[in-house]
């Protein structure tokens, strides 16, 4: 119906509606770039609140891409592993049980049967310089390389690692067994700038190729070498086979026909990695979790910016729609004005993001070598993280902003905001905040007994993380409030009406300050607990003065002569094998589950006295000699619901006639991520397993009968031991030094984790910073006017000051509690859940009080430095400031 | 220190089938991937090429000893050729090659104790590093390249190893080439009677070796020229009558065959000259009981010198007969005595070869056309080629196998 008079409009008539409707939608398009222009002049004017946006995008984006590049690298990096050089294994032929080593002579029989897609590896730990141990991988360098020929013509799909150009590997030095051998660059600029290292009392050359050839921190030398610096002379650690998917099975049955059973080597199918990335989910999960923390606080800078920048220009946002700008074109305008920011800041960040990822690598790197043992690849970056970043941070910003603008945009046109409306909104809102965050609190509370496993616990932990920020604007002002009755009349009671009313402009940049402040306390509760529980740990495992770790060969030699010096008051031994663990089935493990364990051995009097039992069955010593009684680590146990009393299956007690065996005790392990089970010597002879024990521990006497020998004779005596049984530093330690040196890496491992922690904190006292500062700023005028009543400068500085510290101590005293509660649970629910580490929680006092000193440092000069600047205008000017 | 990087040691491959090529001098950008005589990365005035043992004229061949590897020479290889038919009378060629590359020269006595003869052990042939006591230390990395071709499908392998006593290496007692499971097995150490058996997922065959034909020597007794200057040159003999009988395998498809084949084996340590590009080698069987070995090196970059007659090369010939006399033709002797021009261009996965050919050598009254059994017979192995079974027309009738490298 409309469109009648349309329909029958003239051409020149149609004509002049489209032109009207081309030219209003130039009026259109011209007063949005108008009004842009107008912004753009403001920010020109006012770069720090510009400055302020952009630093809160940039600093939030950095740490969500550097956690996010750290993260994506190091899972790239476990599917695709390659062998050193070469390529990615389908099929590992492994030792056969109960054996460290594998024959070479497997190697040849494959070889010669035209099994030309095979590999030969040998790797071990060698003692360097300082007594410190190397990981050193040997193989066939001429198989290693050629393979990775022969595959790059047969598949199209292009690896980062699979094209090295061999320039410069100097082969005939390599094959011919002369003492050389390869690093990555950034290795061999560490450990050999000279282009030399000491190995296990020889010097080799080092040759540095370059990273991307993914070698990670491993050491590589040819098979020649190798087996020479191992002492593994004949022997293999495995054989890495190629071989596609579906021809599998035939290869199994070809091995079976060359006679390659699993007495000569067991075969293993890989798993691309599949395993490494499950186990070592739960760390990148908490990165993770760490860098959405961060984001989120980095975001509240930006909006506390947005929000700053819109009431700063209240009256010039009022003069554009008295002058006939239409709110269509403003709205519009903001929204270009936002999406240019976060455009820029996330760029920005991104660039700084991939700075500190290249930081932060190494560091995961150390923590993944340490506790899972894997190689992480160069870092690689990509675009679409770029664009992930701004979706993400224009998605947060135009949730955050957008009642701002649309607010803003709708308010009359006769300006006479009602300031006591606005302040009755807030105090409305900060109720419903407060009343959510008691809801998410016990819905929390209620799920947590129920959560079994770290990805749910996670998650509730999440709940409570965002619950936390919610509760804290109520809560300062029933602080606030509660102060007032304290009051003296005058100035002090106008001090703390007013602090009442800084809450809402300043509550979002608390809330972020507070939810940095628990996650700093908690996390470092977490560390410092864990380093208490590993210290008291060590003290109960280590025992003996001495810890020997002879080479196979000459174990026996070792253990006779110890055995018949006088000076030795106690020999203590280990055993220890790789082996199977089978679950019984059951109607929570409808398939039998197969787990690969490290069976342990120990004497009597160190199984007794040393294994730090968390839970055993009363009984435990009475049958644990006799019967088949096994001991399991907690990791193991809590992993796979192992209880007390189980009945379990381990492939190495099959010689005993009976491999099921009864689950007498839990044993502490700390710090250690792999499943372990301890079985008795008897029942180790019984099973037939080699009698040679893997490592050996010795006491001492002391110079008084029955005292214990003192540090000094201890050190002056390993050093003499050393000498007379022939052994390096490297393979015999004093108890004390496998204390400092399990504390070191325990402190490397956890590294990574403070570093972004304190990043996280740096980003909130930022954060805490910037709003302080354009709080004071924009509380010039009344400032002022206090000023001209009569208030002397001092008065005020010391007025501001405290209001600030008012609202900035119980903010503090709030991240007390919340820190102890996001510190119980990540240590009692998360740690416990995923390593399977009981750790007994200790409050760190000192941690805390640090956190709060730089909550105090950044809000004291973010207070001052607005007032120095204050005194500096004229009095007019600050009058004239446009009021909160 | 002495480096050597994998991708030259393959171009190094290239260089031994070409019979050598010792040139640091950049090539022009386009002719860099096929200009072989340029990336084979040594000079021949390089340290270490003079502590490689050289080839002299006057070298006394003595057997077994020099059917095995000569270590202190830079390169080597024992190379098989057959021209074969099945039983239902389709033909077929096969081709079995070993090579052996020297990392470095190696100590004589330590790696080679069959050489006693002085011209061979050079005094700056002796290991820079001390021996180590590993069984896998080696200076010697062997690789072999096995083909199947039909007049419809040409299959090829390749195998890489460093020596090893247990899997790769050449020996006596009885004599024995081997890389993995592909294996030249004689019955005593004399090369014949002995077995070849190569074996590969899509195809492989297990032949019969047998010759009562006396070595043949090329060159001049075995010392064979490479260039007209006379500044590079290989040890070079051959075995021409081979009679064979045996099977071969083609994805499970198992067929009797007879036929001939033809060994050559050489070893050297300096090769081609600055200008020279690659080579065509022909190994062919005339109806009148004789065999013609012909090669030449080519000079300037492959399409200038082969398209565009006249060709500057270097030509080397010779008539052999099964009495183990034969007639030299080359390029020193007779400079315009042969004449080789390319009929026919294949474009193959390798790039474009002149895979037909017009052989004319006056003085033997010889004047063959050459094509090929299958014109795709290119080696798409990490050194590319084009080897394949030929037939002959015209003067003569017959088999024989064509080699085309350097394009």
């Amino acid at each position: 119906m409309n469109n009648k008079p349309l329909t029958k409009a003239t051409p020149t008539e149609l004509k002049q509606i489209e032109l009207k409707q081309t030219e209003l939608k130039q009026t259109w398009l011209r007063l949005t770039w108008l009004s842009l222009k107008v912004f753009i002049a403001h920010y020109r004017h006012a770069p720090i609140q510009a400055g302020a946006i952009l630093l809160g995008i940039a600093l939030a984006v950095t740490l969500l891409i550097g956690v996010k590049a750290t993260n994506d690298n190091a899972v790239r990096s476990y599917s695709d592993a390659t062998e050193l050089l070469s390529q990615r294994a389908d099929v590992l032929l492994t030792p056969p049980l109960a054996q460290n080593t594998l024959d070479e002579s497997v190697y040849f029989d494959l070889r010669r049967a035209g099994l030309s897609q095979s590999l030969a590896v040998v790797n071990g730990k060698i003692s360097g310089k300082n007594g410190q141990f190397w990981q050193l991988e040997g193989s066939d360098l001429i198989a290693a390389l050629t393979l990775q020929k022969s595959r790059s013509y047969a598949s199209t799909e292009t690896h980062s690692t699979t094209s090295p150009q061999m320039n410069d590997l100097p082969l005939a030095d390599l094959l011919n067994g002369a003492p050389t051998v390869i690093m990555s660059r950034s290795l061999a600029d560490k450990v050999a700038p000279e282009g030399k290292l000491v190995l296990e009392n020889s010097t080799l050359d080092v040759i540095a190729i370059d990273d991307n050839f993914g070698l990670g921190s491993a050491i590589l030398a040819d098979i020649s070498l190798a087996q020479q610096l191992l002492n593994m002379q004949g022997r293999l650690s495995y054989i890495a086979m190629f071989s596609e998917r579906e021809n599998l099975p035939q290869l199994k049955s070809q091995l079976d026909a060359l006679g390659i059973t699993p007495q000569k080597a067991s075969f293993s199918q890989q798993d691309q990695g599949q395993a490494l990335i499950a186990l070592t989910r739960s760390f990148h999960l908490n990165l993770n979790a760490m860098s959405m923390l961060a984001f989120v606080v980095g975001l509240f800078i930006a909006y506390n910016g947005v929000r700053y920048s819109l009431m700063k220009r209240q009256k010039l946002l009022v003069q554009l729609l008295q002058q006939g700008i239409e709110r269509r074109a403003l709205m519009t305008a903001l929204m270009f004005e936002l999406i240019l920011l976060v455009v820029i800041g996330s760029s920005l960040g991104f660039i700084s993001g991939l700075q500190l990822s290249h930081w932060l690598q190494p560091m995961v790197a150390m923590t993944l070598e340490q506790m899972y043992g894997a190689h992480l690849l160069p870092g690689i970056w990509q675009w679409t993280w770029l664009f992930e970043a701004i979706a993400l941070t224009l998605i947060a910003a135009l949730g955050a902003c957008l009642p701002l603008y649309l607010d803003l945009t709708r308010q009359a046109l006769a300006q006479g905001a009602n300031r006591y409306q606005q302040m009755q909104a807030h105090r409305k809102t900060h109720s419903i905040q407060f009343a959510l965050a008691c809801g998410l609190l016990t819905v929390a509370a209620l799920l947590f007994p129920f959560s079994q496993s770290y990805n749910i616990s996670l998650v509730l932990l999440g709940i409570v993380a965002i619950a936390i920020p919610l509760l804290l604007p109520q809560l300062l002002h029933w602080g606030v409030s509660a102060l007032m009755p304290l009051a003296r009349p005058g100035l002090w009671q106008y001090l703390l009406a007013e602090t009442r009313e800084l809450i809402a402009p300043l509550s979002l940049a608390m809330m972020a300050i507070l939810l940095a402040l628990s996650a700093n306390v908690s996390m470092n509760t977490l560390v410092g607990s864990f380093e208490q529980t590993l210290r008291t740990w060590l003290e109960t495992r280590l025992h003996a003065d001495l810890y020997i770790r002879p080479p196979s060969q000459r174990i026996d030699t070792i253990q006779t002569q110890l055995m018949h010096d006088p000076r030795v008051s106690g020999l203590y031994q280990q055993w220890q094998i790789e082996a199977q663990l089978s679950l019984p089935v059951s109607t929570d493990n409808p398939s039998e589950q197969t787990i690969p364990v490290s069976l342990l051995s120990r004497d009597e009097f160190s199984t007794r006295h040393t294994s730090a039992l968390k839970e055993s069955l009363p009984t435990l010593w009475q049958s644990y000699f006799n019967a088949p009684v096994i001991l399991v680590s907690e990791p193991l146990a809590i992993k796979y619901q192992l209880q007390l009393g189980d009945s379990v299956s381990l492939d190495a007690l099959k010689q005993t006639g009976n491999s099921q065996a009864i689950i007498g005790g839990i044993y502490y392990d700390h710090g250690n991520t792999r499943n372990e089970v301890i079985i008795s010597q008897p029942l180790w002879q019984k099973a037939q397993l080699p009698l040679l024990p893997v490592s050996l521990a010795a006491s001492f006497h002391g110079n008084e009968q029955g005292s214990r020998i003192s540090e000094a004779q201890l050190d002056q005596l390993q050093a003499q031991l050393a000498t007379e049984l022939g052994l390096s530093q490297a393979e015999i330690y004093s108890q004390t030094k496998i204390k400092t040196q399990a504390i070191a890496m325990f402190k490397r491992t956890f590294s990574i984790t403070l570093v972004l922690n304190s990043l996280t904190l740096i980003v909130a006292a930022i954060g805490l910073f910037s709003a302080c500062l354009m709080l004071t700023q924009a509380r010039q005028a009344p400032l002022a006017r206090l000023y001209s009543l009569g208030v002397s400068r001092n008065a005020l500085r010391a007025m501001v000051f405290m209001q600030m510290l008012i609202v900035v101590l119980i903010t503090c005293l709030l991240a007390m509690p919340t820190g102890a509660l996001l510190g119980y649970l990540l240590i009692n629910k998360i740690t416990l859940q995923a390593f399977g580490w009981t750790i007994k929680m200790i409050w760190d006092w000192q941690a805390y009080g640090k956190a709060i000193l730089i909550a105090l440092t950044t809000c004291t000069l973010a207070v001052l430095l607005p007032l120095y600047w204050q005194t500096r205008k004229p009095l007019v000017a600050s009058l004239q400031q446009e009021t909160l | 220190m002495k480096t050597f990087n994998l991708n030259s040691i393959m171009w190094a491959v290239v260089g031994l089938m070409l019979l050598g090529g010792c040139d640091k001098t950049p090539s022009p950008p386009n002719t860099q991937s096929k200009s072989m005589a340029n990336v084979v990365g040594k000079t021949s005035t390089n340290q270490d090429d003079l502590a490689f043992a050289p080839v002299v004229p006057g070298y006394k061949f003595k057997f077994p000893r020099d059917h095995l590897a000569h270590n202190h020479f830079r390169q080597e290889w024992w190379y098989l050729t057959a021209n074969l038919t099945t039983e239902t009378g389709e033909q077929l060629g096969a081709q079995w090659t070993q090579f052996r590359v020297a990392l470095n020269p190696t100590d004589l006595q330590a790696t080679f104790p069959h050489t006693t003869d002085p011209q061979t052990a050079t005094p700056q042939a002796t290991d820079a590093t001390p021996k180590s006591e590993s069984t896998w230390a080696t200076q010697q990395l062997y690789l072999a390249h096995s083909a199947l071709t039909s007049s419809q499908t040409h299959l090829a392998h390749e195998k890489w190893s460093r020596r090893h006593s247990e899997f790769a290496e050449v020996k006596l007692d009885p004599y024995q080439i081997r890389l993995d499971n592909w294996r030249w097995q004689s019955e005593t150490n004399a090369l014949f009677p002995a077995t070849l058996t190569v074996e590969n997922p899509d195809f492989s065959y297990r032949l019969q070796l047998n010759s009562q034909a006396p070595l043949q020597f090329q060159g001049t007794n075995g010392y064979s020229l490479k260039s007209r200057d006379g500044q590079v040159a290989s040890y070079y003999y051959s075995q021409p009558f081979i009679e064979i009988s045996g099977e071969i395998n083609r994805n499970g498809k198992v067929e009797r065959v007879t036929g001939q084949g033809w060994l050559d084996r050489e070893w050297s340590s300096q090769f081609l000259t600055k200008t020279q590009q690659g080579w065509d080698w022909f190994a062919l069987r005339l109806n009148d009981g004789s065999t013609l070995m012909l090669f030449q090196l080519r000079d300037q970059s492959p399409a200038e010198s082969a398209k565009n007659a006249p060709i500057s090369a270097f030509y080397s010939a010779r008539r052999m007969f099964a009495d183990g006399t034969g007639r030299n033709i080359n390029s020193t002797d007779n400079p315009n005595d042969i004449q080789m021009t390319p009929l026919k261009w294949q474009h193959t996965v390798n790039g474009d070869y002149p895979v037909s050919w017009q052989v004319k050598i006056p003085s033997e009254n010889i004047d063959l056309t050459i094509t090929p059994l299958n014109p795709n017979s290119a080696m798409p192995l990490s050194t590319p080629y084009w080897e394949g079974p030929v037939q002959l027309s015209g003067s003569h009738t017959g088999t024989g196998y064509m080699e085309l490298t350097g394009y």
